[in-house]
């Protein structure tokens, strides 16, 4: 499809967009699913991270084409990784 | 930049489903190759312990090594590879590790390289292996994971018109609109098969790298051992207790044991540890049959003198292992015979008939007479190279597979180098004709037609060298042989109606950039 200009946002938003996306998505997935591990059955959560993890951070990516502004999807997506990262480490028993 | 990634990322995409889809029939390639086929479910059929006492004659005493046996594919070769001893006394050469193929036959070994073959190389050009480790599987991972991201936003983007666009087809029209019906309608065919593919792809080739480096530092202590064994569902290791056993247990019987256990079922991994220890134990592994169950992995494990401890069916599954292996099903479309194959070798091609469609849109959408006419040019000339280099891939496919049976003998000292550059140098130079010539009708025609007539040399050079003739391998121990001969019959024929069928077609008036 020839894609519409006026759908497309200037090059800034969309490094800001494409890096939450690919970047952000990635913590935001491996954050959930680690976290996650602490309840449910840790091997067997670790397994669907190998194949669901790659689903969620697709999906993730194209939310973050669905932000207005591409800097609050960069600051969405790093709170959300940092609270699960935070739960994980707080669950952690060397610490 | 953005359009050197899209053409890079494209390119890549189009040598992965092209060399994945002859990869389906990576284990008849290899059998036709060597000569040597392989009757359907004839896998794991060895005399172990004429296998064992080989192995002790060529690598020393056995005592203390772990043992592992597998074949996971359809040929004579079975992998075998040897744990250091785990002895305190043990000699340099019980210390080092070896990892070997036996032919179950003839039991000559060879090593990876010196059993190189062009099915194995089309297979590894599926995930760019060629390219140094890491870098090629990281391509080829991300490739499929952007593939995926590709798939779910072309599905967002056409979700209201989907349909409706399914049943448009307007052939007569301009040609861009034929290039985005064609790419709509197969695209559409092809999702679900496409999904499974990116998704799949991208778990085989940087699952555990990249999804679990946090995992395998933060909950795992970089203990990938351990890693693997909880993840795998493997069984803890035994501990080695240096006391010798006098007579270690002859393992043929165990395995006719655990075998009548399975009933139906096949052997696919002899697993040994501590060899010939008071802690020696043989675990054995089975997998049900494709027309029994689609996923299944049965274990029954033996100590050293011959005590089964435990059992489990080969349709037993967890959760595990049953992810594990309903991926791999989905991805090597081995669970169903030729005609499954076929029918993902179809959806393969689709697939590359949808990436080339996709690179052709988007160069005839930005063929408009607002653009600058430099910018117009390069755009074409991409669109030539993508072309130039995707479609020469099947004659030098098929041009390689007459050279291997020709030329290639026992003198070449590393068979993978000299398969690198008769595939690679006559692609490069192919590809670079085609790319000045810089006319995609030209580019299609004769590619295409040099495939056909270099596809159908492939049967006919391997009855002239071989002897084996189309018609005298349809038989149950050879038909891996005749799967590849009757493939490069088939495949040429289409290519050639393909080719005879096709009209030159009118000028673009939009291309005229000189006036």
């Amino acid at each position: 499809m020839p894609a519409n200009s006026k759908h497309l946002s200037g090059p800034v938003q969309r490094a800001a967009k494409i890096s939450a996306g690919f970047l952000g998505g990635y913590f935001v997935t491996n954050s959930l699913f680690m976290t996650l591990s602490l309840w449910l059955d840790q091997a067997s959560t670790m397994v669907t991270l190998i194949f669901g993890g790659f689903i969620v951070w697709a999906g993730l990516m194209v939310c973050a084409f669905l932000f207005k502004n591409g800097w609050w999807a960069c600051l969405t997506y790093l709170l959300v990784a940092g609270v699960f990262s935070l739960i994980f480490y707080m669950h952690q028993p060397t610490i | 930049m953005h359009t050197v990634s899209g053409l890079v990322i494209s390119v890549a995409l189009f040598v992965i489903f092209f060399a994945g889809s002859l990869s389906f029939f990576r284990d008849d390639i290899i059998a036709w190759e060597r000569d040597k086929s392989v009757a359907h479910g004839q896998q794991m059929n060895i005399d172990y312990d004429a296998l064992l006492d080989t192995l002790e004659a060529r690598y020393g005493e056995l005592y203390g090594r772990g043992i592992n046996i597998r074949q996971s594919h359809q040929e004579r070769n079975v992998m075998i590879s040897l744990d250091p001893s785990r002895d305190s006394l043990a000699s340099d050469r019980q210390l080092t590790r070896v990892f070997t193929y036996l032919d179950t036959e003839t039991y000559a070994e060879e090593t990876y390289f010196s059993s190189y073959t062009l099915g194995e190389f089309l297979y590894r050009l599926h995930f760019f292996a060629q390219i140094p480790y890491p870098y090629g599987y990281f391509l080829s991972g991300f490739v499929a994971f952007f593939f995926l991201f590709a798939i779910i936003t072309g599905v967002v983007v056409h979700w209201q018109k989907i349909v409706s666009n399914f049943y448009v087809f307007r052939p007569w029209a301009k040609l861009k609109t034929v290039w985005t019906d064609a790419h709509t309608a197969l695209g559409l065919i092809g999702l679900p098969f496409q999904f499974v593919f990116a998704v799949s792809g991208a778990v085989l080739i940087i699952g555990t790298s990249v999804m679990l480096a946090p995992a395998s530092s933060l909950i795992y202590d970089n203990d990938s051992g351990r890693m693997y064994r909880e993840l795998m569902d493997q069984p803890e290791p035994a501990d080695f207790l240096q006391s010798k056993l006098n007579n270690p247990v002859s393992l043929n019987p165990l395995i006719q044991k655990a075998k009548a256990f399975w009933g139906d079922a096949n052997l696919s991994r002899v697993l040994i540890e501590n060899y010939g220890d008071e802690n020696m134990r043989v675990i054995l592994e089975g997998r049900p049959k494709t027309n029994q169950s689609f996923a299944g992995l049965g274990r029954v494990v033996f100590d050293g003198k011959g005590n089964q401890s435990t059992a489990t069916k080969s349709s037993s599954l967890n959760y595990k292992v049953g992810a594990d292996q309903t991926i791999r099903r989905l991805h090597f479309g081995d669970f169903g015979g030729y005609g499954l194959r076929v029918v993902y070798f179809a959806f393969g091609i689709i697939s590359c008939f949808v990436i080339l469609s996709g690179v052709l849109i988007w160069v005839e959408a930005r063929d408009k007479k607002s653009n600058a006419v430099w910018k117009r040019k390069s755009n074409q000339w991409i669109g030539h190279i993508f072309m130039a280099i995707s479609l020469t891939m099947y004659p030098i496919t098929a041009m390689t597979f007459s050279m291997v049976k020709l030329f290639r003998d026992d003198s070449i000292a590393t068979p993978h180098v000299w398969i690198y550059k008769v595939y690679f140098i006559s692609w490069l130079l192919l590809s670079a004709l085609f790319a000045i010539k810089q006319d995609n009708f030209f580019t299609t025609r004769y590619t295409l037609l040099m495939g056909s007539i270099l596809g159908f040399l492939v049967p006919i050079v391997n009855g002239l060298v071989s002897g084996n003739w189309l018609w005298r391998t349809f038989n149950e121990p050879q038909l891996q042989i005749f799967v590849v001969d009757a493939f490069w019959l088939l495949t040429p024929l289409i290519t050639l109606m393909i080719v005879l069928k096709m009209k030159k077609p009118s000028k673009n008036p939009a291309r005229k950039w000189t006036t």
